[in-house]
């Protein structure tokens, strides 16, 4: 019973919430526009935003040497989530079976193995520093946690059902992948597409301003 | 927010100590259990005579097989019972007791013990402890083994502790989920350890003055805080078991976790045991190291939460450190 309704109408509602929700934001964030610049440009705004979005993948020379723990695991964890993510073996499986219709190389077990360690050390070095930074502490919400929390779960349990010995195990990882779908467009990892518009709207208005940042 | 939490620490702090009864229970449960459960089944096996023939017959009992890895030719391994019957029989009820006796201690040691020392937490004066670099390190390192702990302890008592009561099919998926996480996070924790004896190693060298401190058993008793640097002997004895345990942990884990490199099956079944020794012993010292961390010494939890302490608190239980500080002018004062 709890396995069809998993694999049936939550997977529908889950993935149209995600979609709907994930669309509506971005265009009511394209819509908000930008004030209308009255001084003369001193420099080309989109070209500006490209170079933000771009450049802001390296940290600033003067925050490299505080910055290189948090770097490091921001790298290891979204690097390593996004080839979980699209180069799982059981994941191009789904994608074939309830989206695209198509396959892709998958990467090998021991890839899956390492790929997923290094998103774990990653994440949970990640949620340590919010947790235990007095600044990083104070800036964050109750929302923020839960999208840490359901992230882990949502790995973990793809992990443990790694053996592929048990549906209940598949069940139960898909049911959090469900609830994370749910939870993504209204919560701060709806950064995954914002981070562009939010670095390229800065970029254009320095480089608009004549600001060299 | 702060009532909540002021509530909690106070409910903890008063309470927390009947949560070890509770577990002492629990881990006695699963050694009645396992006595139990070594009787064996009473339903004759129509095979046994012929099986026993092969097992006593000419030795070895080894033929041909076209599989070709170690232990392939032999049909029947006569180590695997001896081995199972010493996990059974011995480890496994040993190591419950081994918990439970821990736990007991704690408990004992906590009602006959003098009441620990408070220091108001509201001081105005403070020391920088540990930087954020080390408590991320040191918290990595306790969720992985924590999970580890939970995980291998589910893979070891799970059959006499779990089974009865979540029935074979649920069981089997909790055993089956524990192996893959064990696995997984066994190369972090790995990787946590090394990093951490790296970093720690240098302050938990053992120094004459650490003799007295044991001599006057930390001053458990007495309540009088003997003499201690950065880290207290105990602290530094909790380092070298880890280090020591920590070491047989890795190697046999990797030994274990990569059967392809054409291990024996005799050497793949003496490191199981002693994965699992190293294990049970360096859980039980980790009870008592969470017991001192939280409830057993007030304030030294804060060190590694905040990274700071209360300068009353460095002076009586690190007061060669403290003095130190001291004259480095690292004490700071509280900001309003």
């Amino acid at each position: 019973m709890f396995v069809q309704f998993v694999e049936g109408p939550l997977w529908y509602f889950s993935a149209t919430v995600f979609v709907i929700g994930v669309a509506v934001r971005l265009l009511f964030a394209l819509r908000m526009g930008t004030a209308t610049p009255l001084s003369k440009p001193r420099g080309s705004a989109s070209q500006g935003a490209i170079r933000a979005v771009f450049s802001r993948f390296v940290p600033r020379r003067e925050f490299r040497p505080r910055m290189r723990l948090e770097v490091i695991a921001g790298y290891a964890f979204h690097l390593g989530l996004f080839a979980l993510l699209f180069f799982a073996a059981p994941h191009i499986e789904f994608y074939k079976d309830y989206i695209f219709g198509f396959a892709w190389p998958a990467m090998p077990r021991w890839a899956f193995i390492v790929v997923s360690e290094i998103a774990f050390a990653g994440l949970l070095v990640l949620w340590l520093r919010r947790m235990l930074h007095p600044v990083s502490r104070k800036l964050s919400d109750a929302g923020d946690h839960i999208g840490s929390i359901l992230v882990f779960m949502v790995m973990l349990t793809g992990c443990l059902a790694l053996d592929q010995s048990h549906e209940s195990l598949r069940v139960l990882h898909f049911f959090l992948a469900e609830l994370l779908l749910i939870y993504f467009p209204f919560s701060s990892l709806m950064h995954t597409f914002t981070f562009v518009f939010s670095r390229g709207y800065l970029g254009a208005s320095f480089a608009r301003h004549g600001v060299k940042a | 927010m702060m009532a909540s939490l002021k509530i909690t620490r106070h409910i903890v702090r008063q309470y927390g100590i009947l949560l070890l009864p509770v577990l002492l229970l629990f881990t006695s449960a699963s050694m009645a259990a396992v006595s139990e459960q070594t009787g064996g089944s009473a339903v004759p096996n129509p095979g046994t005579d012929l099986w026993r023939a092969v097992r006593e017959g000419p030795t070895p009992n080894v033929g041909t097989s076209q599989v070709q890895s170690v232990g392939s030719t032999t049909l029947i391994a006569e180590s695997g019972e001896k081995w199972r019957t010493l996990r059974r029989q011995y480890m496994i009820p040993w190591g419950g007791w081994l918990l439970a006796g821990m736990l007991g201690l704690i408990v004992v040691f906590h009602l006959v013990r003098k009441a620990p020392e408070r220091f108001d937490e509201s001081s105005e004066q403070w020391i920088q402890r540990f930087p954020g670099y080390d408590r991320i390190l040191h918290w990595f390192m306790a969720g992985t083994f924590i999970f580890l702990a939970l995980t291998g302890l589910v893979l070891l008592l799970g059959r006499f502790l779990l089974l009865p009561v979540f029935g074979p099919e649920a069981f089997g998926a909790i055993a089956s989920a524990c192996k893959e996480g064990h696995n997984l996070f066994g190369p972090l924790f790995m990787l946590a350890l090394v990093l951490f004896l790296l970093r720690f190693a240098s302050r938990n060298w053992f120094t004459r003055g650490d003799l007295s401190w044991f001599a006057r058993g930390g001053g458990m008793f007495s309540g009088k805080h003997p003499s201690a640097g950065f880290f207290n002997a105990g602290e530094k004895l909790l380092f070298w078991s880890l280090a020591f345990a920590g070491a047989v942990l890795c190697v046999s884990g990797l030994i274990l976790l990569f059967p392809q490199f054409g291990q024996s099956r005799e050497l793949m079944q003496t490191l199981m045991l002693l994965h699992a020794l190293a294990a049970l012993g360096i859980v039980a010292f980790t009870f008592g190291h969470i017991y001192l961390a939280t409830i057993g010494v007030p304030g030294s939890l804060n060190a590694m939460n905040t990274g700071r302490v209360d300068a009353d608190w460095a002076r009586a239980h690190h007061d060669r450190w403290h003095r130190e500080c001291e004259e480095q002018g690292l004490i700071e004062k509280q900001q309003s």
